[in-house]
């Protein structure tokens, strides 16, 4: 069982590790949390719903209509509940991103399904389990943790080898040197959320054909991704992405040696935990303020 | 008419009409009536904590659960009467509230967020799977109230009306003491209140367990009125009513949180059969008016009406 658990909890980790990436961008460019980025999964996986099922397009096709859309929807994420608030508390930014998380999951019910709905979403590959040495693979996970790999990498790339990729660190980095230099801040604060928001796409696009849809799975997503950008420690890159393999793993282990039903709260306990032992995470500043 | 519209007579005359009318109302109205009252207890415990002391929580709907659920399942499991079981859950409440929330107080503001809303969805957990406590998720039914001669909706609508006139003028008297304004300094900024001999994590746990415990206290409230407690209403949907009435009515002002209650809660009593709409409504409010109102209907009132000044009002602004 150990070796089986260890693969899917690698998958499901992985997907976490791609939403908490997201999240983790926009907080590093723009010190905001953005309580909207588990409803950005859950529409990027309607999307792609609609896309792959109810217009028969390609999974691939399906995929980048998908992340394409979220991108958009990150941009007017932006527009209504980041750009107004600028010189607004930190507490009213907080607030209108809740506000537009039940927005669009109230818009995704209206659209998509009633409560309790759960869409399936047809597998990708429909090739059985392979047995290899006592080792049982399935395909479809292989196929999800090889995407979620391939993302990060692009995203990676995106980030420290593209012209825009170094804006958007520079202005992570220090805003207004940023702007002293003639980038752009705002456009590059837009684009960080879209990024943010087509991350998540393509998670639940990756994640739909493992799990079902439905309007309610943003919430729990969001609890993990946190857990993951948490355990490495908020506002680095390559801890949020070995924290999301790590809750992976902790709630597989202990959704399959304790009892199910932990696999849903394994985030809050080691967000708990790393709070009081270790609040910098693996990764986090070293200077957290403590008072 | 100016002068007339201020504060005191406003609060006198509403006070008198919410104690002289009911028992001539329908039971519709007076239910209604009495969800409003546990409404504002909720808002304006809410507001000391978001508006007064500036710290984001999503705890307060697991915390008015955990207040509902203690109060009934004391009565129903150990079968104690619900005047011992209402305070012994507020105390609960309470204590459970700070528990969760001291490690993250200690941190900065952003850990107290992520924190209880990993608290809230651990708390929809335990009501769903804990079954052979809390009954999962049909719910379980508590032992109806009486109130000696008196027509029980009536007396809960009195008991409601009392603890929500108390806890009101509780916040109120709060707000303008040290305490308030020592959650102020906070809010606006904390190496500055640190300057003043402050303690960041003591006045913010203050803060935090008052919320806590007028949480506790509309939770019990709710679990009489219905008679029946279940895990649905205490999601994150609840949270986002709570935070919508305390951003229509005014951040930081406490009587602002009493009229943005009463307001929606009308509004969703209007929605109640759609639960789609009910989101769409209300986190179109919330945004809306963050953005386009941010100090609430309340600055609509101080701006018109005399008497209506509350202290410690500026707004803090993010440089």
């Amino acid at each position: 069982v150990l070796p089986y658990l260890v693969v899917s909890g690698l998958t499901t980790g992985s997907l976490y590790a791609l939403v908490a990436m997201g999240l983790v961008v926009v907080y590093k460019a723009t010190t905001v949390v953005n309580f909207a980025h588990g409803e950005l999964f859950m529409i990027g996986g309607f999307l792609a719903y609609t896309f792959h099922v109810l217009l028969k397009l390609g999974y691939l096709v399906s995929l980048v209509l998908a992340v394409a859309a979220a991108l958009a929807l990150g941009l007017v994420t932006e527009r209504l509940a980041y750009r107004p608030l600028m010189r607004a508390p930190a507490i009213s930014v907080v607030l209108a991103a809740v506000g537009f998380s039940f927005v669009l999951k109230g818009a995704a019910r209206q659209i998509w399904g009633g409560l309790g709905d759960y869409m399936p979403f047809p597998p990708v590959v429909a090739t059985p389990a392979i047995t290899m040495g006592g080792l049982i693979l399935v395909p479809q996970q292989l196929v999800v943790l090889a995407g979620a790999l391939v993302c990060m990498g692009l995203f990676t790339a995106f980030f420290t080898s593209t012209r825009t990729g170094k804006m958007m660190q520079a202005t992570a980095e220090n805003a207004k040197a940023a702007r002293l230099v003639g980038i752009r801040v705002d456009r590059v604060y837009a684009f960080t959320w879209g990024m943010g928001a087509a991350t998540a796409a393509a998670a639940a696009v990756l994640m739909a054909p493992l799990t079902f849809v439905y309007p309610d799975v943003g919430s729990p997503l969001l609890v993990k991704a946190f857990g993951a950008a948490v355990l490495g420690g908020f506002g680095s890159l390559l801890g949020a992405v070995l924290g999301g393999f790590s809750i992976g793993l902790i709630e597989n282990l202990a959704g399959g040696y304790i009892n199910t039903s932990f696999t849903d709260i394994s985030a809050f306990l080691v967000i708990m935990l790393v709070l009081i032992v270790r609040p910098t995470g693996f990764f986090g500043p070293r200077a957290v303020r403590r008072i | 008419v100016r002068a007339l519209a201020g504060r005191r007579n406003v609060v006198a005359l509403a006070g008198l009409a919410l104690l002289v009318l009911p028992p001539l109302a329908n039971p519709y109205i007076l239910y209604v009536a009495n969800i409003a009252l546990i409404y504002v207890i909720l808002a304006v415990g809410l507001n000391l904590l978001l508006g007064y002391a500036g710290q984001f929580a999503f705890a307060n709907a697991a915390l008015f659960g955990i207040g509902a659920y203690a109060t009934g399942l004391l009565q129903v499991r150990l079968g104690l009467p619900f005047w011992i079981s209402f305070p012994a859950a507020v105390v609960i409440t309470t204590l459970i509230g700070l528990v969760v929330a001291l490690p993250a107080l200690r941190l900065s503001g952003l850990y107290l967020a992520l924190v209880t809303l990993a608290f809230a969805q651990f708390t929809q957990w335990l009501m769903l799977n804990w079954e052979r406590v809390t009954f999962g998720a049909g719910g379980f039914k508590v032992p109806p109230l009486t109130f000696g001669s008196l027509q029980p909706a009536l007396g809960l609508y009195y008991l409601s009306l009392l603890l929500c006139g108390l806890l009101v003028a509780g916040a109120w008297n709060t707000v303008r003491s040290g305490i308030g304004r020592a959650l102020v300094a906070v809010r606006d900024s904390e190496v500055a209140a640190e300057a003043l001999a402050i303690d960041l994590a003591r006045y913010k746990a203050i803060a935090f367990s008052l919320s806590a415990l007028y949480a506790g206290v509309a939770g019990g409230l709710y679990s009489a009125i219905l008679s029946f407690v279940a895990p649905e209403g205490f999601d994150l949907f609840q949270m986002v009513v709570q935070f919508s009435m305390v951003v229509v009515g005014g951040l930081g002002s406490v009587w602002g949180s009493v009229l943005g209650a009463g307001l929606l809660v009308g509004l969703q009593e209007a929605l109640r059969a759609f639960k789609g709409g009910q989101e769409i409504a209300f986190g179109l409010v919330l945004m809306g008016c963050i953005v386009f109102l941010p100090d609430g209907i309340i600055s609509l009132v101080k701006r018109r009406a005399r008497g209506w000044e509350e202290p410690l009002r500026a707004p803090d602004r993010r440089t």
